[in-house]
């Protein structure tokens, strides 16, 4: 299994300020609070392993749970799957309206967020020897990504899905790779959408996952406090174990399990400008505080460790699944 | 298949590690006069002193021995058996090399491995698929330094007499880099070489610089080394849109550093913040499967009655013409730097 570490350097504002994401994240959370008025699911076990999740505090008055084993956090109320996908589909639009902070980023987004991961998936496509493969976009409509990954030349076809009806239908293999970017993070069940794209991969197909991980600098440090936890897009925060573990129950051998991420202390130093009175250790401080080549060393130590809260996952499919 | 193992030094060990967990192997023998019969562990494996050499029921051999008896004993065996794992060098020099062709020639369908694991570690097999479709562009120059520190024993290891390892560090380790090298530019010509015995003092060179220009004419340059107090393994590749460097090897001591492959973009100032310093991903691997890899791909050529993919005899043919060109070059250079010459 491979990890791997990025040199790239982009600033917290130029993908995700925190200034633009309160509105949005405002925005998500009334629109969650909406859908469970319509009825909600308790959700009492954690997805990795099964063990009761443990209270752990609320955003803006929605609980999430902890899981006992592994660290993951999860949404504890969820509205049934048809509900759950009308909500995911709402957000998506507004996320695509000029209202929301994306817009504004839209070529910062694209240099920062998109290249590198159309090049990160074709350079494990080359690592892999798989050519111009069938892939399974796996998404919220509409996808910024589509595009990328329909010019870029690397495969026979983009097949893009959305998530929620994938959860809800059953298809044979019909896909050599499946992208799910942060697709898991905001499943109304993780545990079911990952069973349905196994499904639609053949055998050895390659799967990629991004995600946001509770094991991760800035969410460890920050817990339930961190703006950048808010459902639905993020109803479930797995750990990288966690995720780990989920791919391979779901049958795939894990190629590659990395935290590239490179803004976890800019996470967290934009949490402190935001709210002053945030609690940290003397050790927490001293560091958000310490030079910037200090930061820069930790942060590339977060990476190298898996301890960087944005992880990157590529599977195959194992042949007996 | 039933496998003899000549020699039970460092690489013998781990070709016994291997085979004992390769499912078509159901019998090993090793023999190695120097290793005590009560060695624990080899009860019913060690050859006991004076018993015959087993070649009756023998499928393949494997020669771990140091380098003066290597060829005696890869001859006999491609006689006796006509497959033959031969670790690396083959042979001590041009001439011996030149008697395991033509052993090997003389018998029908031999299957003849020579072990250049190198091109199977991670790193290197990551470079050469990010190289496969020309995605970052043409190569511009291949460099490579390999070198390993000696040790308090190295005066005395058989490695340091003349007699028995034919050359110094470039045929010893040298040789592995110089094997990538072909692998990732094709036949390659030397420009010129400065040999040194700078430290060890045995005769044989402990520092090699080499430079080299393959048929296309891309330049390589290649430094082989027993002075290198911290060891190193490392190779670059420069290419028109990019760049890739490999370093650490994944190894039993872990004393070559974290094996890695960094992939780097061309990128100017006009996209990037700051020239000369572009956007880089650094691959790290954690298993190191060269050695399983290349005796599976051996016993598979054996059983399937195919030619081997890798470490082949025109693999050798490649890298023992190159340094023997090295050698004569160096040669040259001392001869014309003698008094003698100069007056």
């Amino acid at each position: 299994m491979r990890t791997i570490q990025t040199q790239q350097t982009f600033s917290l504002s130029s993908v995700k300020p925190l200034e633009g994401l309160i509105a949005y994240r405002a925005f998500c959370v009334e629109a969650t609070r909406r859908a469970l008025q319509e009825g909600a699911l308790r959700w009492t076990r954690s997805p990795i392993s099964g063990s009761p999740l443990v209270p752990c505090g609320d955003v803006d008055g929605l609980a999430y749970g902890r899981c006992p084993d592994g660290g993951g956090l999860f949404l504890l109320e969820r509205a049934a799957p048809k509900a759950w996908g009308r909500l995911l589909a709402h957000v998506s639009r507004h996320r695509h309206s000029p209202e929301a902070f994306h817009a504004g980023l839209a070529k910062s987004r694209t240099d920062h967020v998109y290249a590198p991961k159309l090049e990160w998936i074709e350079d494990a496509l080359r690592l892999q020897d798989l050519h111009r493969p069938m892939v399974l976009e796996v998404v919220t409509p509409p996808s910024e990504f589509t595009g990328f990954l329909a010019d870029s030349g690397s495969f026979a076809d983009v097949l893009t899905v959305d998530e929620t009806e994938l959860a809800t239908t059953a298809q044979g293999p019909r896909a050599q790779a499946a992208v799910l970017l942060e697709s898991l993070d905001r499943a109304q069940d993780p545990v079911v959408l990952l069973g349905r794209v196994a499904d639609q991969l053949t055998e050895g197909g390659l799967l990629f996952v991004t995600a946001l991980v509770a094991s991760g600098f800035d969410l460890a440090v920050l817990g339930i406090r961190n703006l950048y936890l808010y459902p639905p897009d993020r109803a479930n925060c797995f750990s990288l174990s966690g995720l780990a573990a989920l791919l391979r129950r779901a049958g795939f051998q894990l190629l590659e399990l990395s935290t590239p991420g490179v803004l976890d202390v800019e996470i967290v130093q934009a949490h402190l400008r935001h709210d002053p009175t945030i609690s940290l250790s003397s050790f927490e401080r001293g560091l958000l505080e310490a030079p910037t080549e200090a930061q820069e060393g930790f942060q590339t130590f977060l990476q190298q460790q898996g301890l960087s809260s944005f992880a990157r996952l590529v599977a195959r499919k194992s042949s007996n699944v | 298949m039933h496998c003899l193992i000549f020699g039970y030094g460092y690489m013998g060990k781990i070709r016994y590690n291997v085979l004992r967990g390769h499912p078509a192997v159901r019998r090993i023998t090793i023999v190695d006069p120097a290793v005590e019969a009560s060695t624990t562990g080899l009860d019913g494996v060690l050859l006991p002193p004076g018993a015959p050499i087993p070649w009756s029921t023998c499928d393949a051999a494997f020669v771990c021995t140091p380098n003066n008896v290597t060829v005696d004993l890869c001859v006999e065996a491609l006689g006796r058996c006509g497959r033959v794992f031969c670790e690396k060098p083959p042979g001590r020099n041009w001439e011996d090399f030149c008697r395991l062709v033509e052993a090997a020639a003389r018998v029908p369908q031999a299957t003849l491995v020579f072990g250049f694991n190198h091109r199977l570690h991670p790193s290197v097999q990551a470079a050469r698929a990010l190289l496969k479709d020309g995605k970052l562009g043409e190569v511009l120059y291949l460099k490579g330094t390999y070198g390993k520190s000696g040790g308090t024993q190295h005066r005395q290891s058989w490695r340091s007499n003349p007699a028995i390892a034919g050359g110094g560090i470039l045929l010893d380790q040298g040789i592995h880099m110089l094997d990538l090298f072909h692998l990732f530019l094709g036949p390659l010509a030397v420009v010129d070489a400065v040999l040194a015995d700078a430290f060890w003092g045995s005769g044989l060179e402990d520092n090699a610089f080499v430079l080299l220009r393959s048929a296309r004419g891309v330049p390589a340059f290649l430094h082989s080394s027993a002075t290198l107090w911290k060891h190193t393994f490392r190779f670059e590749v420069g290419c028109r849109d990019g760049y890739l460097i490999g370093s650490g090897l994944l190894s039993r001591t872990g004393s070559y550093g974290r094996e890695q492959l960094v992939i780097g973009k061309r990128q100017f100032e006009d996209e990037a913040l700051a020239l000369g310093n572009p956007r880089e991903e650094i691959i790290h691997f954690d298993r190191d499967e060269s050695w399983d890899r290349e005796v599976e791909e051996f016993l598979a050529a054996v059983l399937e009655g195919r030619p081997p993919t890798h470490g082949t005899l025109d693999d050798a043919r490649a890298v023992m013409e190159t340094i023997r060109e090295i050698y004569a070059l160096a040669d040259r250079h001392k001869a014309d730097a003698t008094p003698a010459a100069r007056t």
